[in-house]
């Protein structure tokens, strides 16, 4: 039980850094990117490109970092700037039609150049794994990536309630007009936090491609980031965190219960019951 | 003109069967009318309700088990298929209406949601494939799944046609272009709101039968795949969201490209109506449709404008 518990925990934080990058564009300007989870296998593919150079994946991290930032900025600069300036409602529906767009684009795109066959990037040490006591293996890239979650959650709160930049997106997220009265840049704080989210997909994008990865799985851990979410609170960015752990661990129990064929079912049934019971979420509000 | 063209359209495909005995034309003629239907029902919800789905796919394949279960069990498929569309309709009132009373993305997001919880469910629980008895097998034949097909497509158009045009109907466009407002002038939004997801649900589960019935032998969760969700705002975008017409002409141009690279490449036409379904989102929002409009308006300014001056 308790080691069904750690591998629940472990999971969750992958969930909840995949969440916050989506979290991070809806929270600032209320965009919903669908393509989340494919540009998140796009970054796997590319770690596993550099893994057969001989690079470790998770060197390959501050790689991927930048290149998928520039990636993001790009696809801003293409499709999404249009609608900074509509409406809130529209804003959602234009770019999540133009996401789901572009997530057909890349995830058939993909299948055409990488085939849908399921890859995965095999170091030396994967499968790998420590006791910590009797009977309670901790697995070695669970581990890391657990911690690499954390690291990026806190370096993400320091750089939202410590910089100035950082406070600026707040703003914008609060009060677009508000904050661009007060001199902030909306457009260049919507710019930003969208390559910033794409960015965050790098760390998904190594943990994901250590697994197992096919150009098809793109909507399905994009599904796991929205139903932490919404779980967290839409718009709320600090409830994505607690909201990926209780996924984590709720699923590992349900795994525990009903076996491994219905942990996705769980998760899912789960999402809708939330939905139905607890519209502003577990840990959170709507904002208005 | 334009009534005598319909009318005309309308006798060739109830003549194209005694014309055209080619089983393989038939059947692709019967999977448009279903891609057809399925935009249709969507364009319904999506076009003139405003309300983006994303998991059509669970209504169409709700309404494929449904039928299929009941057919095959020797129950007329003038009974069964009916039953099937009622049970997409339920499944819609259970998990529709409570993302209808929230605001922002939840109902994109649920259904999208639910049609993977139904793929994945089905998939577990029906896990050999679904042939069919010996004796549906010696009586199978073409036909009657073609007019079956032809009928229900008749049927979904004129009664979207209808349904938009009547009071209900511009309720529904009223809260589609401002809910607020539509609130306050006295429309009851949710009920208009559910009155079109019913109906859209229901016709999405008949398209699921029409699929059930058509096909001897498929594994039950095909219907559930994640392209039945997809395909439907494709084509309806790009043909042109908020028209009759436009879901028509997007899945002619789908199925028409997925056949011609069927062969070769797979998936490619999916690829290209992605790219093609940005391009329209940007920068032509009325799709193919509103195109032609334009260049025929534009065409004829140039003929007349020589005369004026």
């Amino acid at each position: 039980m308790l080691q069904t518990l750690a591998y629940g925990i472990l999971n969750g934080l992958l969930y909840s850094i995949i969440a916050l990058g989506i979290s991070l564009v809806f929270g600032v300007m209320r965009y919903l990117n669908i393509a989340h989870g494919s540009l998140i296998i796009l970054g796997s593919y590319g770690s596993l490109y550099l893994f057969r150079l001989g690079l470790d994946p998770f060197i390959s991290i501050p790689i991927l970092m930048p290149s998928l930032f520039l990636a993001g900025i790009l696809l801003f600069k293409l499709l999404y700037s249009n609608f900074v300036s509509l409406v809130e409602g529209l804003r959602i529906q234009k770019s999540l039609l133009v996401s789901f767009g572009l997530m057909l684009v890349i995830d058939n795109g993909a299948t055409l150049v990488w085939t849908s066959d399921e890859k995965s990037i095999t170091p030396f040490y994967s499968g790998m794994s420590f006791e910590l006591f009797r009977g309670f293996h901790v697995p070695l890239i669970g581990l890391a990536g657990g911690i690499l979650a954390i690291i990026v959650i806190i370096a993400l709160h320091l750089f939202f309630s410590r910089t100035y930049f950082g406070k600026s997106v707040i703003a914008v997220s609060q009060d677009p007009e508000a904050a661009s009265l007060m001199g902030v840049n909306v457009k260049q704080a919507f710019l930003i936090s969208f390559g910033l989210s794409v960015c965050l997909g790098a760390i998904p994008s190594v943990l994901v491609g250590l697994q197992a990865f096919s150009p098809s799985v793109g909507i399905q851990w994009f599904n796991k980031g929205i139903i932490v979410v919404m779980l967290g609170g839409l718009g709320n960015i600090y409830g994505t965190f607690p909201a990926g752990l209780f996924l984590g661990i709720v699923e590992a129990i349900s795994v525990f219960f009903f076996g491994a064929p219905y942990r996705e079912i769980t998760g899912l049934v789960i999402f809708v019951l939330v939905l139905i019971l607890f519209p502003k979420g577990l840990f959170g509000r709507i904002p208005e | 003109m334009k009534k005598v063209l319909l009318a005309l359209l309308i006798m060739l495909l109830l003549f194209l069967p005694f014309v055209v005995k080619s089983q393989y034309i038939l059947s692709l003629m019967i999977t448009l009318f279903i891609y057809v239907i399925l935009a249709e029902s969507w364009n319904l919800l999506g076009g003139y309700t405003g309300q983006v789905s994303l998991g059509h796919g669970a209504f169409f394949g709700v309404g494929a088990l449904v039928t299929r279960l009941l057919w095959v069990n020797k129950i007329p498929i003038f009974l069964s298929l009916p039953l099937g569309g009622i049970g997409a309709a339920l499944l819609a009132a259970i998990v529709g209406i409570p993302c209808f009373r929230m605001r922002l993305a939840y109902f994109p997001i649920g259904t999208l949601a639910l049609s993977m919880i139904a793929l994945l469910t089905v998939s577990n629980i029906f896990i050999a494939a679904g042939a069919l008895s010996t004796d549906l097998l010696k009586s199978y034949e073409i036909f009657s799944r073609y007019y079956l097909a032809l009928c229900i497509v008749l049927l979904s158009i004129i009664t979207i046609h209808y349904l938009v045009r009547s009071r209900p109907g511009l309720a529904i466009v009223a809260i589609r272009d401002n809910e607020k407002a539509a609130a306050a002038i006295g429309i009851k939004t949710l009920k208009y709101k559910t009155l079109a997801l019913l109906t859209s649900t229901f016709l999405a589960g008949l398209a699921g039968g029409i699929y059930a019935y058509q096909h001897v032998s498929y594994y039950y969760d095909a219907p559930f795949d994640l392209t039945w969700s997809f395909t439907p705002p494709l084509t309806t975008f790009i043909g042109g969201i908020s028209t009759i017409a436009g879901p028509i002409v997007g899945s002619i141009c789908f199925l028409a490209l997925s056949e011609i690279f069927a062969v070769t490449l797979g998936q490619v036409h999916v690829l290209i109506f992605g790219f093609c379904f940005i391009l329209i989102v940007l920068f032509l929002p009325g799709g193919i449709l509103s195109m032609k409009m334009a260049t025929l308006k534009s065409l004829k300014r140039k003929i007349e404008s020589p005369k004026v001056d």
